[in-house]
C-alpha cells in the first residue's frame, strides 16, 4: 500500500517542504529509507520500528520503502521520524485513509514512543502556512513556538500513542479533545517584557563618556569600541546596551527565533525570542563557531547576535583570522557559508561592541602606572586588523574607578529613560530613510553623505578645520559626520550643528591619535 | 641609506676631532661623522631625557631646544624618540645646529621614525658615531654612546627621567668627565620626574629658565678660557665682575629680542578665546586628565555641562593648545603648532 505525508526540512534559516512517501509491497522483508538521508536521518528506521513496536504495532514482514522527496536534497536531523511513522501507519492501514491529509508532521521519536523536541519548528511551520497546509503536528515542547505562526492549526503531540489515538478519532471534536489546537494567543502571551532580564544602566556609576557613547551607538546602530583599564566596567556597560535599544518588532523577533530555532538553542518551553540577543564569545572562539559552519552549515555567534549585540571582549586577543572573517557580515549584514552540505546564507545584522585595554599593561595614558613603550603600544594596537577598526564609528575611553567614587555618586539614568531618547532618534532615522535602502545612520554610504549629513557653511568650515588640525583620514571624516548625525537626532535637531561635530570628533577611532 | 663618501672618519690626531672629546676618559679612538661638526668654540649642551616622555617633557624639550638653537648653542643628543629627538628638531627648526650621536653605524637611521630628523641633521648639523658603517643598533652600544653625548657638551640638561632611566647613565658619564649637570625639576607625584628630582637632591643644578642656563653657560665658557690662560684668582674675579656688568648694560635691542625668554607654560591663552574656553584650558595639565577629572577642576561645575566642556576641549585641540591622548583623555599640548 502507498501513502504520502508532509514534513519539512531546513536550508539555513529557510525551510522547504518534504513529502514522505511510503510503500509496502511483497518481497523480502526489509525497511529501506531513500532520498539522500544523512546518518542520523537514516537511523530513523530503527527509532520508528521500535517505537511502533512499543505501542503494540508490528511492521509487516514485507518490502517497505520510504522516500524523502525532493530526493536530491540532503536531509539532516531527526525531525523526520514522526512523519515516517505517520506514513507507515497509513500504509499499514492502521488509520483511516485521508487521516494524514493536509497535515505536516515534525518530531523525533524515542524508542518508547515519546515525541521529542526538534530545532527549526518556527521556520518550517511558517513555510507550511505559506504553502497552504492546514495543520501541523509538532512535538509538544515546540507547540508554542509553532503556534506563533498565524493561519495554521498547530497541535503539540507528547507521544506516538496519542498521535495514533488522534488519527483514529472520527469527529473533529474528539480530535480537539485529544490534541487541542494551540491558540496563537497562547504563544503571544508567552512574550516576556523586553527588559525583564537585562540589567539596568542606572547601576553603572560614573563613566559618563562611555554611557553616552553607548547611547549614541544604540541610536544610530554604530559599532562601538570601549577602551579602558581592567575592571573599569567595559563588560558591565556592554551587557546593558540591549536594554537601551528599542524592543524587537514582531518581524525581527520571528527572524531571530528562526535562527535560534535552527541552531537548536531554543530553551524548552520557549516559544519565541523576544529580547535582543547579547552574545559574548570567548576570545578563543574558532572561526566556524563564530561565523557559522560545520558540514551542514549552522548559524554561528554572529547570526545568533542578529538584531542585537555582539560583544568582543579583549578584542586584541581574538585570532586575526576570526576577526577578519567579520568583514563580509559587517558590510552585508548577512553571511554566506559554503560547505559540502550546501551553501546557506544566514542573516547577521548585529551591533559590534568591542572592548580592549589601551596598552599591554592596561593603564595608558596614566604614565605613573603605565611603562609601556610606544612600540609596545603600537604592536598591541596592531593586533586588531585595520579593516575591522575602520568599521567602528565610535571609540570611548573608560577610566579606572576607585572605591570612593562608587560610594559617593548618585545613581545614573535608568535604561528606560535612555531607551526613550534612542527610540525617538530611531524614529527620526526611519522617517529620513523612507524609500532608501538605509535603516540607520551607520549605514549611510559615502555617496549619500551630502544628502543625509548636510552641513551648513559654518559647520563645513569647522569640519575642514578639524580635518586639518587633527590630521583626520577621509574615512574618519565620514565617520564623524555619521556620528554627528546621530547626535543631532538624539537632540531632535534638524541640522547638524557645531557642537554635534565636535562631540563626534572626540569619539574618533583610537588608532588616529594613539601615539 | 646615504652614500659612503659623505661620511668622514677622524681620529684624535686629526684636526677636526672635537677638542672636548679628547679630554674625556676612554675617548673614542675614531669617529664616523656625517654632516659638519660645529666649531669647538661654540657652546654645546646635551639635552637628554625619557623616550616615553609626557607632554610636559615634550613642552620643555621643545622650548629649550628652540631657545638654544636661536642662541647658536649646539644641541647634542642621542636622536632617540622622546626628549632627545624633540629638542634636536626644535633647535634645527630655530635655525641652530645639532649633533646626533648614534648607537649604530652613522649610515643607519635608528629609530627609523626619526628619519626626517636624521636627514636634516646631515644637512644642518651632524650625525656622529664611533661604530663602523653598517653596525646595527645593539643595547650594549647605547651606554657607551652616552659618554660621547656628554663628552661633546659643556653641560648636560636632563628634561625628564624616571628613577631608573638610561638617561642617568649620561649624567654619571657627565660627572665623571667634569661636565655641569642641570635638571628640569618636576612634581614629586610624577614618576617621569623622579629621576630628575633625585638628581636635584644629589646636588645637580636646577634649570628654571633657558635664559638662565645660557648665562651660566656663557660664564662657564669664559671661566674655562681664563683658566686656560692661567690667570690669577683675583684677576679672574675682577674681570668676571666687569664682564657681568658689561653684559647687563651692553646688550643691544636686537640681542635682547633674540634672547627673549620663552614663557615656560605660563602664557595666558589668547584673548580671542572665550571665557569658557580659557577656563577649560586652565583645568588642563601637561599630564593627561580624563574628562571627569577635568570636570572636577572646572571652577564652577554647575555652570557648564560635560558636553560643553568636551566641545571646548575639541576646540582647544583644533587650536593646537590641547591634545587628545586617548578618547576622553586630554592634556595641554607640549608642542607649538
Amino acid at each position: 500500500m502507498y501513502s504520502m505525508v508532509f514534513t519539512g526540512a531546513l536550508q539555513g534559516v529557510y525551510a522547504y517542504l518534504v513529502s514522505v512517501e511510503t510503500d509496502i509491497s511483497s518481497g523480502l522483508p526489509t525497511l529501506n529509507l531513500v532520498g539522500s538521508p544523512s546518518q542520523e536521518t537514516r537511523e530513523a528506521k530503527e527509532r520508528v520500528r521500535v517505537a511502533l513496536h512499543n505501542i503494540g504495532l508490528r511492521l509487516p514482514p514485507a518490502h517497505i520503502t520510504v522516500n524523502l522527496s525532493p530526493a536530491n536534497r540532503r536531509k539532516d536531523g531527526t525531525a523526520f521520524d514522526l512523519a515516517i511513522a505517520a506514513g507507515l501507519l497509513e500504509a499499514m492501514d492502521k488509520i483511516p485513509r485521508g487521516a494524514v491529509e493536509n497535515t505536516l508532521f515534525l518530531g523525533e521519536l524515542g524508542l518508547d514512543g515519546e515525541v521529542k523536541g526538534v530545532p527549526g519548528v518556527l521556520p518550517i511551520v511558517r513555510e507550511a502556512a505559506l504553502q497552504g497546509i492546514g495543520q501541523c503536528i509538532v512535538p509538544y515542547v515546540n507547540g508554542r513556538e509553532g503556534a506563533l505562526v498565524p493561519d495554521i492549526n498547530v497541535r503539540g503531540v507528547p507521544d506516538l500513542k496519542t498521535l495514533l489515538d488522534f488519527l483514529l478519532a472520527e469527529t473533529s471534536k474528539e480530535k480537539d479533545e485529544i490534541l487541542p489546537v494551540i491558540s496563537s494567543e497562547a504563544g503571544k502571551a508567552f512574550l516576556c517584557p523586553p527588559d525583564a532580564k537585562i540589567p539596568d544602566f542606572s547601576e553603572v556609576v560614573g563613566q559618563e563618556t562611555a554611557k553616552r557613547g553607548a547611547e549614541i551607538a544604540a541610536a544610530g546602530f554604530h559599532h562601538l569600541l570601549m577602551v579602558g583599564p581592567p575592571g573599569a566596567g567595559k563588560s558591565m556597560i556592554a551587557r546593558r546596551i540591549c536594554g537601551i535599544m528599542p524592543p524587537l518588532t514582531m518581524e525581527e523577533s520571528l527572524e531571530l527565533t528562526s535562527i535560534v530555532s535552527v541552531s537548536g538553542l531554543m530553551k524548552e518551553g520557549e516559544a519565541m525570542i523576544t529580547g535582543r540577543p547579547f552574545q559574548a564569545p570567548h576570545h578563543t572562539i574558532t572561526q566556524t563557531a563564530f561565523i557559522g559552519g560545520s558540514m551542514v552549515p549552522r548559524p554561528g555567534m554572529i547570526s545568533l547576535a542578529h538584531r542585537g549585540v555582539l560583544f568582543l571582549d579583549e578584542l586584541t586577543e581574538f585570532q586575526r583570522a576570526v576577526l577578519d572573517s567579520l568583514r563580509q557580515p559587517l558590510e552585508e549584514h548577512q553571511v554566506q557559508i559554503a560547505r559540502v552540505g550546501g551553501t546557506v546564507t544566514y542573516p547577521s545584522d548585529f551591533m559590534m561592541v568591542c572592548a580592549m585595554n589601551p596598552c599591554p599593561c592596561g593603564y595608558y595614558p596614566d604614565r605613573d602606572r603605565c611603562r609601556c613603550t610606544q612600540p609596545q603600544i603600537r604592536r598591541y594596537m596592531g593586533k586588531v586588523s585595520g579593516p575591522i577598526l575602520d568599521r567602528i564609528d565610535l571609540c570611548v575611553a573608560l577610566e579606572a574607578v576607585d572605591i570612593a567614587s562608587l560610594k559617593e555618586k548618585e545613581k545614573g539614568e535608568s535604561s528606560r529613560a535612555v531607551r526613550e531618547r534612542v527610540m525617538r532618534a530611531r524614529k527620526r532615522q526611519e522617517e529620513r530613510f523612507l524609500g532608501t535602502p538605509y535603516r540607520f545612520n551607520a549605514d549611510i554610504d559615502v555617496a549619500d553623505m551630502e544628502r543625509f549629513c548636510h552641513l551648513g557653511k559654518k559647520e563645513h568650515r569647522c569640519m575642514e578645520e578639524l580635518y586639518h588640525s587633527l590630521g583626520l583620514s577621509l574615512r574618519s571624516y565620514h565617520r564623524i559626520l555619521k556620528v554627528a548625525r546621530t547626535i543631532a537626532d538624539l537632540e531632535a535637531a534638524e541640522k547638524i550643528e557645531m557642537e554635534h561635530l565636535l562631540e563626534a570628533a572626540s569619539y574618533r577611532p583610537a588608532q588616529e591619535y594613539w601615539m | 641609506m646615504m652614500s659612503e663618501e659623505t661620511i668622514s672618519f677622524i681620529t684624535p690626531f686629526d684636526s677636526g676631532y672635537p677638542e672636548r672629546l679628547k679630554n674625556i676618559p676612554d675617548a673614542p679612538a675614531g669617529l664616523y661623522i656625517g654632516g659638519r661638526l660645529p666649531e669647538d668654540t661654540e657652546i654645546a649642551v646635551a639635552v637628554v631625557g625619557a623616550r616615553e616622555c609626557s607632554e610636559y617633557g615634550r613642552y620643555v624639550a621643545q622650548k629649550l631646544g628652540a631657545f638654544l638653537g636661536e642662541n647658536k648653542v649646539t644641541v647634542v643628543s642621542g636622536m632617540a624618540r622622546g626628549i632627545d629627538g624633540i629638542s634636536q628638531w626644535a633647535a634645527l627648526e630655530a635655525g641652530g645646529t645639532s649633533i646626533g650621536v648614534l648607537g649604530c653605524g652613522p649610515d643607519i637611521c635608528y629609530p627609523a621614525q626619526n628619519r626626517k630628523l636624521y636627514d636634516r641633521l646631515l644637512r644642518q648639523g651632524a650625525v656622529l658615531s664611533e661604530y663602523a658603517l653598517g653596525t646595527p643598533p645593539k643595547p650594549a652600544h647605547f651606554p657607551a654612546r652616552n659618554r660621547i653625548v656628554s663628552g661633546l657638551s659643556d653641560a648636560v640638561v636632563v628634561v625628564e627621567a624616571r628613577e631608573k632611566s638610561g638617561t642617568l647613565i649620561t649624567v654619571d658619564m657627565a660627572l665623571e668627565q667634569g661636565r655641569e649637570v642641570f635638571v628640569v625639576p618636576g612634581r614629586i607625584t610624577d614618576s617621569l620626574s623622579d629621576g630628575c628630582n633625585r638628581l636635584i637632591r644629589q646636588g645637580a643644578g636646577i634649570l628654571l629658565s633657558p635664559r638662565e642656563l645660557l648665562t651660566e653657560l656663557q660664564e662657564l665658557k669664559h671661566r674655562t678660557k681664563e683658566r686656560d690662560r692661567g690667570e690669577t684668582e683675583t684677576e679672574k674675579k675682577k674681570k668676571r665682575a666687569c664682564k657681568v656688568e658689561k653684559r647687563q648694560t651692553d646688550v643691544s635691542p636686537e640681542e635682547k629680542a633674540l634672547q627673549k625668554e620663552p614663557d615656560m607654560g605660563k602664557e595666558i591663552i589668547s584673548e580671542r578665546f572665550s571665557r569658557e574656553m580659557s577656563a577649560v584650558y586652565q583645568a588642563l595639565d601637561f599630564y593627561p586628565r580624563s574628562l571627569a577629572q577635568i570636570m572636577a577642576f572646572m571652577p564652577d561645575r554647575s555652570a557648564i555641562s560635560q558636553r560643553q566642556v568636551l566641545s571646548q576641549l575639541m576646540r582647544l585641540c583644533m587650536e593646537g593648545k590641547a591634545v587628545q591622548v586617548s578618547s576622553g583623555y586630554f592634556c595641554r599640548s607640549g608642542q607649538d603648532r
